[in-house]
């Protein structure tokens, strides 16, 4: 026992000495600026988060992380310089087949880097505040949208338009969509909004509050989420949903199929069974793209209130100048996807 | 017990420590860009040499500024944890026993979000902000164990069984709270909360929060390191150690605040990784034998040679997506633990 009282004094400093050696490179690892390659210009820009990004001028290289931002890109034209996008971006079929960089929560910030890319676009929504610190360290410009409703998503595309220097094609997608907004604003004027229940998730059943853009989209299709939540998505009891008993079920699918599906699973559960717009099978199915704030939403929008509202639609006349109906893919549940 | 000479204690770390700088190796290597050996070695006799400027763009990026602050990381993280789950069983004479397991990793975790709450809710410079999460991680923690110990604790005595069972009990009640927390934050917040929950090492740090976790790493582990011959004298028994003159209440006190601060530490930047803390400390022991100035230092290497690899698997199973690191210690971890449980009652 003696050595090891000797040694009992030592031995921690060793221990330590070693332990500091390792530690060295953590505490000098003050991060080493990557020498940017050089850009002409620079532009600054406030981004949707409120924060100032220092974005190349021209942005030659766009890297998207969210399916929304991805259709967007598309919709301005400016597909050409978008180098990668995540697993989900799969609208329209071309950009399944763009380099992915993984997935929206959980990229891979070297498969980003390695990409040089001149911006990152990413939404607060969707993305993590995490991958916008990791990029930052990096001096990859990282650019936020955060689009609450149909209005602030048509703004947020015509803003990074002129970002990305196709401001002409932006103020025409706008000037088209608002178009059709306008459109339908008319045609649903005076009537009733219809109560519905609008399902995100259906186990367990999750709705959309009244603060998000899906809300928002429900009120331009003419009908109002029975949902009165604060939170954006709220979980609901069946006894809620019981007590604001809805006029109609809209579901968001990609396919009608998954819809029917979906309802026919719901319309089996007891008490599912006994309510008014299950009995009487009022389900209503949008394209999916109601649930991503881009200008496809617009489509959904339309499709919504031509379901919702079919007397506002007279048959003889089957397009509006503004806007063609969407294609139906299903007869009688309509699914509306915008191409 | 063997007396301890300095070379011995060197040579065992010297070993794990080139065991470790392999690993480090392997992890700069492995990743979702592809990255030749040749590069890599090149780059680093260059590093090395001080030559750093003439790395090429691309690999000072990758490799230099997102890999090896990933790997640091997990350096600390992964020894910081081992080192409190060597401290646990010490204490609690229960070689079953880590942060994990006995709820202190959930117990920071619920710290730390309630001081992300609160910190919303303040007005603080950068710097108090980031110090906030892992002083409620630290806090939470102690509670944490503090009410195990105290449920664990039978006519004075710890049982092996009650504790665990205590712990398995503030698991489950501290979970609860978690979901309660998380649903009452919005869903933005959330995405990236069950990300960190899980355990990631992701997420980069800012400037202050890596003092404090080289800093304090470095203080507990001292501080713990103080105890080992007393931790000694504790395996055969708290009565029998007090009686060979351990001051038990002072080692009580320094090795729970200490495993609590590295615990606090390490769920603070990364979130609750299990089975880290179990299995380092218990595999250190078959190597090296029960003799905690050896087991605590190289409890501290193998933690860290653990990590570093197993977010290396993270970075690359699923590439370019990535899994957390969680993910793959309990993977790998839960049937190495069902293992060594079945041995322990063999």
């Amino acid at each position: 026992m003696l050595a090891g009282r000797k040694i009992r004094m030592r031995a921690p400093w060793a221990a330590l000495g070693l332990l500091a050696f390792l530690a060295a490179p953590l505490a000098a690892q003050n991060r080493a600026l990557p020498p940017s390659p050089p850009a002409p210009s620079f532009s600054d820009v406030t981004d949707e988060a409120g924060r100032t990004v220092r974005v190349p001028q021209p942005v030659r290289r766009i890297i998207s992380l969210a399916p929304s931002l991805t259709e967007t890109i598309y919709e301005l034209g400016a597909q050409d310089r978008l180098v990668a996008d995540t697993d989900y971006c799969d609208y329209p079929d071309a950009a399944r087949g763009k380099p992915k960089v993984g997935g929206a929560l959980n990229p891979s910030i070297e498969q980003i880097a390695a990409l040089h890319p001149d911006l990152v676009l990413l939404t607060r929504d969707l993305n993590r505040y995490e991958t916008v610190l990791a990029l930052e360290q990096l001096d990859i410009p990282v650019y936020a949208v955060d689009p609450r409703t149909v209005e602030q998503m048509i703004s947020s595309s015509k803003r990074l338009a002129e970002i990305l220097g196709v401001a002409e094609a932006g103020r025409s997608l706008g000037e088209d969509l608002e178009k059709r907004l306008e459109n339908l604003r008319t045609r649903l004027a005076g009537l009733p909004a219809r109560r519905v229940l609008f399902v995100v998730w259906s186990d367990p059943l999750i709705s959309a509050g009244q603060k998000t853009f899906i809300a928002d989209a429900l009120r331009r299709a003419g009908a109002l989420s029975i949902v009165e939540s604060e939170q954006d998505w709220p979980q609901l009891s069946l006894e809620e949903v019981v007590r604001l008993h809805p006029e109609f079920i809209v579901f968001a699918a990609a396919h009608a199929q998954n819809a029917e599906k979906e309802f026919t699973a719901l319309s089996a559960r007891p008490v599912w069974r006994e309510m008014e717009a299950v009995k009487n099978r009022k389900i209503v199915v949008v394209s999916e793209a109601v649930n991503r704030p881009a200008p496809r939403m617009v489509a959904a929008i339309e499709d919504l209130a031509r379901q919702l509202h079919p007397e506002a639609f007279p048959p003889d006349e089957k397009k509006s100048p503004a806007a063609p109906p969407p294609a139906r893919l299903a007869n009688s549940s309509g699914l509306g996807g915008a191409s | 017990m063997k007396p301890l000479t300095l070379r011995s204690l060197l040579i065992r770390c010297g070993i794990l420590a080139a065991v470790l700088f392999v690993s480090v190796f392997i992890a700069l290597k492995l990743g979702a860009v592809p990255v030749s050996l040749y590069g890599l070695g090149r780059d680093l006799v260059r590093v090395a040499l001080g030559y750093s400027s003439d790395l090429s763009t691309d690999y000072r990026l990758i490799v230099f500024d997102i890999r090896m602050p990933r790997i640091l990381l997990a350096i600390f993280v992964g020894a910081s944890l081992s080192v409190a789950g060597a401290s646990f069983q010490a204490l609690l004479r229960n070689p079953l026993a880590d942060p994990y397991v006995l709820g202190v990793s959930s117990g920071s975790a619920v710290g730390a979000i309630l001081a992300l709450i609160a910190a919303q809710h303040m007005d603080l410079p950068p710097l108090a902000a980031g110090l906030l999460t892992p002083l409620g991680a630290f806090l939470g923690g102690m509670a944490t164990i503090a009410a195990v110990y105290f449920l664990g604790r039978r006519e004075g005595q710890i049982e092996s069984g009650t504790l665990l069972l205590a712990g398995i009990i503030c698991v489950s009640f501290l979970s609860g709270i978690i979901t309660f927390l998380l649903n009452t934050l919005s869903l933005r917040d959330r995405g990236g909360m069950s990300f960190w929950l899980l355990g990631e090492l992701g997420t980069p740090l800012p400037a202050s929060l890596r003092w404090v976790l080289v800093i304090g790493f470095f203080a507990a582990a001292a501080a713990i390191y103080t105890t080992a011959s007393d931790l000694n004298l504790l395996l055969s028994g708290e009565q029998e150690a007090m009686h060979l003159g351990v001051d038990i209440d002072r080692v009580r006190l320094v090795v729970y605040i200490g495993a609590s601060i590295l615990t606090g530490l390490a769920v603070s930047v990364s979130g609750a990784i299990g089975f880290v803390g179990l299995l380092v400390p218990h595999i250190m022991r078959v190597i090296f034998g029960p003799d905690h100035r050896i087991l605590l230092p190289t409890a501290a290497l193998g933690g860290a040679i653990v990590l570093v690899l197993a977010d290396a698997l993270a970075r690359t199973v699923v590439a370019p997506t990535e899994i957390p690191v969680g993910a793959v210690t309990a993977i790998v971890g839960a049937p190495l633990f069902s293992y060594v449980l079945r041995r322990r009652t063999a």
